[in-house]
């Protein structure tokens, strides 16, 4: 049910924008984690942070896309714990109004939980 | 305005330069190409008094190659192994860091090997091989923003000379392409710059140019190096550039915009004047934070 991290983007906090965004196109995700060299998640930056950018940014695309991932985004992000169970998964999305969750082994990201795996692991029961 | 690194110009036993923000402004400048061994001493000589006398930091400018003449008829430089000797005789008379630029990689270890700061030249901003060659020269580097590129676009080109090991680099704006043989200042570029996280640095001289105006030969606007200068130094730059000449119509390279000599002293003074009130309003009401997106 977690997605390990080949699986969804992953990437550095001077990654450029622009390269953060392909990424998130070519695995069809609305979210990228942002860890540091030993994998400690950092931050997060999603459809819905840029959106908001845009409408509120007035730089020209051309500069923003060339931005560091970092300076857009979301620092202390909802996560969760390896071991959480799933029903407490389902609330936490629910309470948060979000479908993606980071998982975490203490500060480390080792995956991420979609609303999309939950419902097939589901009905797969 | 995002200025973090401070770097260090100078090697051996020659004044080291210091350039990075709450710093000295820094003056870069002398002739645009090398001419001879006595003009440079002469050049050198006389820029090393006005700075000796207003306190201002600087290093000694001037190419021994000219590779991005308008014309094959003019001027082309006086040759790498010449030019550089010059180069060092004027370090050790002077005890003061040269910068020249280079064209083509072969040329970087030579200059690297004597200059203490090494230039990009504009047009050539963005080619991998030259910020390879720049970068293992190990010397500081001087990055000119090349004519064509907005100024956030130069982080790719920093990205470039960060992979190859450089972090001494220094910015620079020399103005951007309007439409045709014509150059305009956008003032924006150096905190926009900035943001790399390195120094920036404009190009005065060079940014009244109007490129290739006169059909064979670039053109220039003398008359807005003062007022370019003092919005620059109030925009927040870290060292300015300027080439100068004892004789500007007679110059061999960049007659047309290269400072005359004789008003030098009163272009810096004023420099000086406003980078330190700069830095005294900075000190008083702190970072330039009016907008958070």
């Amino acid at each position: 049910m977690i997605w390990k991290k080949d699986k969804f983007p992953v990437v550095k906090p001077d990654t450029i924008l622009k390269e953060v965004l392909d990424k998130m196109d070519s695995f069809c995700l609305g979210i990228a984690c942002i860890v540091d060299d030993d994998q400690n998640l950092i931050g997060l930056i999603t459809d819905g942070d840029i959106r908001r950018k845009l409408l509120s940014s007035q730089k020209p695309l051309s500069a923003l896309f060339v931005d560091d991932v970092i300076d857009h985004a979301i620092f202390n992000p909802v996560t969760v714990q390896k071991d959480t169970s799933v029903s407490q998964v389902i609330k936490v999305m629910d309470e948060n109004k979000i479908w993606d969750l980071p998982v975490l082994d203490k500060s480390k990201l080792i995956g991420l939980i979609h609303l999309h795996s939950i419902l097939k692991y589901i009905l797969d029961q | 305005m995002t200025v973090k690194k401070t770097i260090i110009v100078g090697y051996g036993s020659v004044k080291k330069v210091y350039i990075g923000e709450n710093l000295p402004l820094v003056f870069i400048g002398g002739p645009c190409a090398i001419e001879s061994r006595d003009h440079s001493l002469f050049m050198a000589e006389s820029i090393a008094k006005i700075c000796a006398k207003h306190n201002i930091p600087w290093i000694f400018k001037s190419c021994f190659d000219k590779d991005c003449r308008s014309s094959v008829d003019s001027f082309h430089g006086i040759g790498m192994h010449e030019g550089l000797s010059i180069l060092s005789d004027v370090r050790k008379e002077f005890n003061v860091p040269v910068v020249s630029d280079f064209s083509d990689p072969i040329w970087a270890k030579e200059t690297g090997e004597v200059c203490d700061l090494v230039q990009v030249p504009a047009y050539l901003c963005r080619q991998t091989s030259i910020l390879r060659a720049a970068a293992e020269t190990l010397k500081p580097v001087h990055l000119k923003k090349g004519q064509f590129m907005s100024p956030w676009n130069m982080k790719n080109s920093v990205r470039k000379l960060e992979s190859f090991g450089c972090d001494q680099i220094l910015l620079a704006d020399r103005g951007t392409f309007f439409g045709y043989s014509m150059l305009v200042n956008d003032m924006t570029s150096f905190p926009i710059m900035s943001k790399t996280g390195y120094p920036v640095c404009f190009d005065a001289t060079h940014s009244i140019q109007l490129p290739t105006s006169m059909g064979n030969i670039s053109g220039g606007q003398r008359e807005f190096i003062p007022p370019l200068v003092r919005a620059a130094s109030a925009a927040g730059i870290n060292a300015l550039f300027m080439e100068t000449h004892n004789n500007p119509s007679k110059a061999l390279s960049d007659s047309n915009t290269v400072l005359d000599l004789k008003y030098l002293e009163t272009i810096l003074v004023q420099a000086k004047t406003i980078h330190q009130c700069r830095l005294e309003l900075y000190s008083k009401f702190g970072e330039d934070i009016v907008h958070k997106e």
